[in-house]
């Protein structure tokens, strides 16, 4: 009786200090939050990458398959579980929109006797339940790119601002004489939309040569982006420059400046570094992008929750790498061998 | 009419079966699958569908259809969510969301009723109507930090089956009941099955085609709230899609787009095969386009069966 006592004693003053870390926690802003490291440092401050416990299982859930980011994404989480052994299951929804769909299979997973948990949520508030409900089953969670979590503990992505800061210092830098742009936003309400867009605009409106004469949300499609973009460049001949917040609607505004004979005068710049991106570039379509390396995030991120499962204390945030490519770097940038493209990122 | 009745229980004994065949599949491929949280989790995840589509059977049973389902849903959880952050007691914003949802329906009921327009493109148009007030009404942005009092409503466990499943577990008898053992059941089956007799036979047939409108928005609100509940906010982004998950659960119930025929318990049955099949296959590790795939097979082979099936019984049915 008394051992029992003690025990549930235990449990509840755990219980407690579980309640108390989980208040102390402010909502999550991956940009801001204070409690961040960047990829590079990982090795430095911790030392290298111990070899995981045998049977090791890790889950994945992401966004959906359809869109090439979340295959690479998935394409690094399984390069390094192949190198260590780990095994992998990697799930994703039927499209961008299905949440119900996505919560379903990251509760699904949890049954199953996963030791952490890889979640590239649809929203910010989709998959909490699941969340909690790993919480409640000892189940470390990593939410990984791009959406936020608020209360999640881990965050594995890029500083969604630094796509659209790297853009803008293209402008200020090859662009001295300022000139009109504009922006292709993704959906409203997205964090990663908005984020992009305020470091684009903010960083180009201090330079005070520039003037952001539309922001328009394409909610991520190429097909609104090409109207959008028609419109603008027929309401501001003199336009010198987009910005779209991903590749794809990139991809929707060279048909525009194409169509409008506009090619010499307009820059176009996006967001990603998807495989269409990469030969638009190469082609001499799509001025660059800010490749945010998902093969690469994706090891990362399966390094960081093999370090928690070890015990490692990390921050809260680990920052992965982004690079705006252009004609002039996209040999480096463009390589298949991943090890290489480490090489080059820890040299930048 | 008692013929009628006979098929219908036939049908539902057919859905039944083939619920039974998917989980013996599954049940010999994962181990997982038969275990009592997995099978309460089949039916927690399942709960959101099966309750928009107690309320989509109705509509179409009474002849139409509701695509505005999922924007109704997500209004009225901003709306409840909104209430409660401002400190709206919780109660209150519930009754409010509900009643929002129930005049959404009155406003599609009114227009395909009083106004004679159609009841796909009425409810087309609410599809984006609803939508659009929704993310004007947030800016696009969630809403976050529901009370707990609230999410303890719809977190909890009742002799260990989730609230949710309770809920609608409720809902469907009170549909149950309402289809098979009230005047207002029988005026669905008639002015589904034939509008212009029922009118004759002196069925209050714009009455009734508000209160299929005003159930089946009810009960998108009521989803909203389950919702929002286990995910602690509200999002104006919320139910893209679920009219066609419902509609899809009705038919492989055995609910005629025509009207006149469908089934409230072939319907729960319709949403558990959904939610099984999305269920067992995450478990054994198939991609989710697999998943449509099987979906979409399911469907058209329930729509076989009926066929040939109201075809071997000799004529037509409603």
């Amino acid at each position: 009786m008394q051992h029992f006592l003690k025990g549930a004693l235990a449990a509840g003053v755990f219980a407690l200090s579980m309640g108390a870390a989980h208040a102390d926690l402010a909502p999550l802003n991956s940009d801001s939050e204070p409690d961040r490291m960047d990829w590079s440092e990982l090795d430095a401050k911790f030392g290298p990458l111990a070899a995981p416990a045998a049977g090791t299982k890790i889950g994945g859930v992401s966004k959906t398959l359809t869109n090439e980011y979340w295959r690479s994404l998935g394409q690094g989480y399984q390069n390094l579980a192949d190198k260590l052994g780990v095994t992998l299951v990697y799930q994703a929804a039927a499209n961008e929109g299905d949440q119900l769909g996505q919560l379903s299979i990251a509760e699904d997973l949890i049954n199953q006797g996963f030791a952490a948990l890889l979640l590239s949520p649809q929203t910010d508030a989709n998959l909490i339940p699941a969340v909690e409900k790993a919480k409640a089953a000892g189940i470390p969670v990593l939410n990984v790119n791009d959406a936020v979590i608020p209360s999640a503990e881990h965050y594995v992505g890029n500083v969604q601002k630094g796509n659209g800061v790297n853009v803008a210092n293209w402008f200020i830098q090859n662009r001295p004489d300022g000139g009109k742009v504009a922006v292709i936003e993704g959906q409203p309400g997205v964090y990663a939309a908005g984020q992009r867009t305020a470091g684009f605009t903010e960083t180009i409106n201090a330079s005070g040569k520039f003037q952001v004469v539309a922001s328009v949300p394409a909610n991520w499609s190429r097909e609104e982006a090409f109207n959008a973009a028609t419109t603008i460049l027929q309401q501001y001949p003199d336009l010198i420059g987009f910005y779209a917040n991903n590749d794809g609607m990139a991809l929707g505004v060279v048909e525009a400046v194409k169509a409008a004979g506009k090619q010499s005068q307009v820059a176009v710049f996006g967001t990603d570094g998807i495989s269409d991106a990469y030969a638009a570039i190469k082609a001499g379509d799509l001025t660059g992008t800010v490749d945010s390396f998902p093969v690469l995030t994706g090891e990362i991120a399966l390094e960081v929750s093999l370090r928690l499962l070890a015990g490692q204390k990390l921050p809260r945030v680990v920052a992965t790498p982004q690079a705006l490519i252009t004609k002039d770097n996209i040999d480096t940038y463009s390589t298949q061998d991943i090890a290489a493209l480490r090489a080059a990122l820890l040299k930048k | 009419m008692n013929s009628i009745f006979k098929s219908i229980k036939f049908r539902d004994a057919g859905t039944l079966i083939g619920l039974i065949l998917i989980s013996v599949v599954f049940a010999s491929l994962s181990p997982t699958f038969l275990t009592a949280p997995n099978l309460l989790n089949i039916l927690q995840q399942s709960s959101i569908n099966a309750c928009i589509a107690l309320g989509m059977t109705l509509v179409i049973i009474s002849g139409g259809i509701d695509l505005s389902v999922g924007p109704v849903a997500a209004l009225t959880a901003i709306l409840g969510a909104a209430m409660m952050v401002a400190g709206v007691p919780i109660p209150v914003a519930i009754l409010g969301a509900l009643a929002a949802g129930a005049a959404c329906g009155f406003v599609n009921g009114a227009l395909i009723a009083w106004g004679g327009l159609q009841p796909f493109i009425v409810t087309l148009g609410g599809l984006s109507l609803y939508r659009a007030l929704a993310l004007i009404y947030t800016g696009g942005q969630p809403i976050f930090g529901l009370p707990d009092g609230f999410r303890a409503l719809t977190n909890g466990t009742l002799a260990s089956v989730p609230t949710p499943v309770i809920i609608v577990a409720v809902l469907a008898v009170l549909a149950w009941v309402i289809l098979n053992k009230t005047p207002l059941g029988e005026y669905f089956m008639a002015i589904g099955g034939n509008p212009e007799a029922a009118r004759i036979a002196g069925v209050p047939v714009v009455l009734t085609k508000l209160a299929a409108y005003m159930i089946s928005g009810f009960m998108a609100a009521v989803a909203a709230m389950i919702l929002i509940g286990r995910l602690g906010a509200a999002e104006p982004t919320m139910g893209t899609l679920w009219e066609l998950d419902a509609i899809a659960a009705s038919a492989i119930g055995g609910a005629s787009l025509m009207g006149g025929r469908g089934s409230i318990p072939g319907t729960l049955i319709g949403c558990i095969i959904l939610g099984t099949l999305r269920n067992g296959l995450t478990l054994l590790n198939v991609q989710a386009f697999y998943q449509l795939l099987a979906t979409g097979i399911i469907i058209i082979v329930a729509m076989l069966i009926d066929k040939f099936a109201s075809g071997a019984g000799g004529g037509k049915q409603g």
